[in-house]
C-alpha cells in the first residue's frame, strides 16, 4: 500500500504532498514531494534533491527539515524497504 | 503556488452547461459554449490548435451533427462525459486528436485546469480507460496523445498490496495512478513506455553516470530483479562486473541475453 506521510495541516492545506508509492522509478530509493503538477524527489541514501528541475528551494524550508528530521527520515526509509525489500535503501553491492 | 501560464497558450473552448466549473478554467481564457447557436460559431471560428473540453453530451452531440458541415480540422478534443461509441468517428474525423472515456475516468475538473496550463503537461495523465478483455489501460496525456500499458507493468509491491483495476482513478494532478489502495508515480509508468520520455529525463540527468554498466543496473532495479536472476545465461558476477565498468565491452551474445530477461530490444538498455 502507498505510503503517504502525515505533513502539518498548514502544508497539506495547502496541497503538499509526501509519498512513497507502489510503483516508483526504483533506483536510487526516494520520496517524493508533490504540490500540483510538481514533483520533487529526496534520495532516501544521501537526503539530497535528486533534481535541479523543478528547484529545491520552491518547497517550504519547514516543510524539508520535517523531512529530514531524524524519526521522519527513518519512518520514510523504514517504508521503502517495506515496499521495496528487494532494492532496500541501506543495500551495499559489492558481489563480484 | 502560481503556475506559469504555457508558452503557447492554446485556444480553449469548453462545451458546459455547468454554472460554477467554467470558473477553474478561467485561466485559460475560454471560451464558455452552452448553447448550439454558440457552437455553430465555434466551429467556424476554430482552428487547428483550438483545445475543445466538452463536460456536456448534449452539446457534443450537437457538436457531431456541425462537424460534419466543417471542411477544416477543429483542433483536439477531449471529452470528459460518457461518449458514446458512434459519436467516436466523426469526432475522430473532424479533429486532429480526440481523447474519450466511455465511463468517465477522468481527473477533476480543477486538476484538470492545472494541469492544460502547465509546461510538461505532456508528462502528466489527465485520464484513462481500462481495458479488461486486453488486460491494458489506455492513458491520455496532457497534451491528449495515448499512452497503452499493460497491466503485467503494475507489479504487485513489495508488502504485497496488488493494484485493483476495478477501482481506477487518476489523482495527485495527473502524477498518480490510483488502482484501489495501490498507487503508481506515472513518471515511472513514462520512464518505462516511454522512449521519448525516457530519453528527455536522461538528458536532464547530466551529473548522472550515464554508461552502459549504470543504465543497467537501473533497469534490472526497475525490473525488480537480483543479478542471480540471469542465471543460467549469464552469472551475477558477470552482471556485477558489466554495471561497475569493469567490463568495457558487451559481447553481442550477452547483450542478447541481458535484453531477453530485462524484456527490452538490446539496443534499448543504455537508454535507461
Amino acid at each position: 500500500m502507498a505510503f503517504s506521510l502525515r505533513i502539518a495541516l498548514v502544508y497539506s492545506r495547502a496541497r503538499w504532498k509526501v509519498k512513497i508509492r507502489d510503483k516508483e522509478t526504483r533506483e536510487p530509493p526516494h520520496a517524493t514531494i508533490i504540490h500540483g503538477t510538481r514533483a520533487w524527489r529526496i534520495d532516501l541514501r544521501t537526503g539530497e534533491f535528486m533534481d535541479s528541475r523543478p528547484d529545491p528551494s520552491e518547497v517550504p524550508t519547514e516543510l524539508v527539515n520535517f523531512i529530514r528530521q531524524d524519526d521522519t527520515w527513518q519512518r520514510l526509509r523504514r517504508e521503502w524497504d517495506r515496499m521495496y525489500p528487494n532494492n532496500p535503501v541501506t543495500e551495499s553491492e559489492d558481489e563480484g | 503556488m502560481k503556475i506559469a501560464p504555457t508558452t503557447q497558450q492554446s485556444d480553449l473552448i469548453l462545451l458546459d452547461r455547468a454554472k460554477q466549473r467554467p470558473a477553474l478554467f478561467a485561466p485559460l481564457s475560454p471560451r464558455v459554449v452552452t448553447s448550439l447557436t454558440d457552437l455553430r460559431n465555434s466551429v467556424s471560428l476554430a482552428t487547428k490548435d483550438s483545445l475543445w473540453v466538452s463536460y456536456s453530451s448534449d452539446l457534443t452531440d450537437g457538436l457531431v451533427s456541425s462537424v460534419s458541415e466543417s471542411p477544416h480540422v477543429l483542433g483536439c478534443g477531449l471529452f470528459v462525459h460518457a461518449l458514446d461509441m458512434k459519436a467516436i468517428p466523426p469526432l475522430n474525423s473532424a479533429f486532429r486528436r480526440i481523447a474519450f472515456a466511455t465511463d468517465g475516468g477522468f481527473i477533476s475538473a480543477d486538476d484538470l485546469a492545472e494541469v492544460l496550463q502547465a509546461e510538461h503537461r505532456a508528462n502528466l495523465f489527465i485520464g484513462g480507460v481500462v481495458n479488461n478483455s486486453t488486460r491494458t489501460i489506455t492513458f491520455w496525456r496532457g497534451d491528449l496523445k495515448s499512452l497503452t500499458v499493460p497491466f503485467s507493468s503494475f507489479e504487485k509491491s513489495g508488502d504485497g498490496t496488488k493494484p485493483n483495476f476495478g477501482q481506477f482513478s487518476i489523482i495527485d494532478c495527473g502524477q498518480t495512478v490510483q488502482l484501489g489502495t495501490y498507487e503508481a508515480a506515472v513518471d515511472a509508468i513514462l520512464y518505462e513506455h516511454d522512449p521519448r520520455y525516457r530519453r528527455e529525463i536522461s538528458k536532464q540527468r547530466l551529473t548522472e553516470d550515464r554508461t552502459f554498466g549504470a543504465a543497467l543496473r537501473r533497469l534490472r532495479k526497475q525490473r525488480g530483479l537480483r543479478r542471480e536472476d540471469f542465471e543460467p545465461d549469464l552469472s551475477a558476477k558477470s552482471i556485477a562486473r558489466i554495471e561497475q565498468g569493469k567490463i568495457k565491452r558487451v559481447r553481442s551474445t550477452t547483450l542478447a541475453a541481458l535484453a531477453k530477461r530485462l524484456n527490452v530490444p538490446a539496443q534499448e538498455i543504455a537508454s535507461f
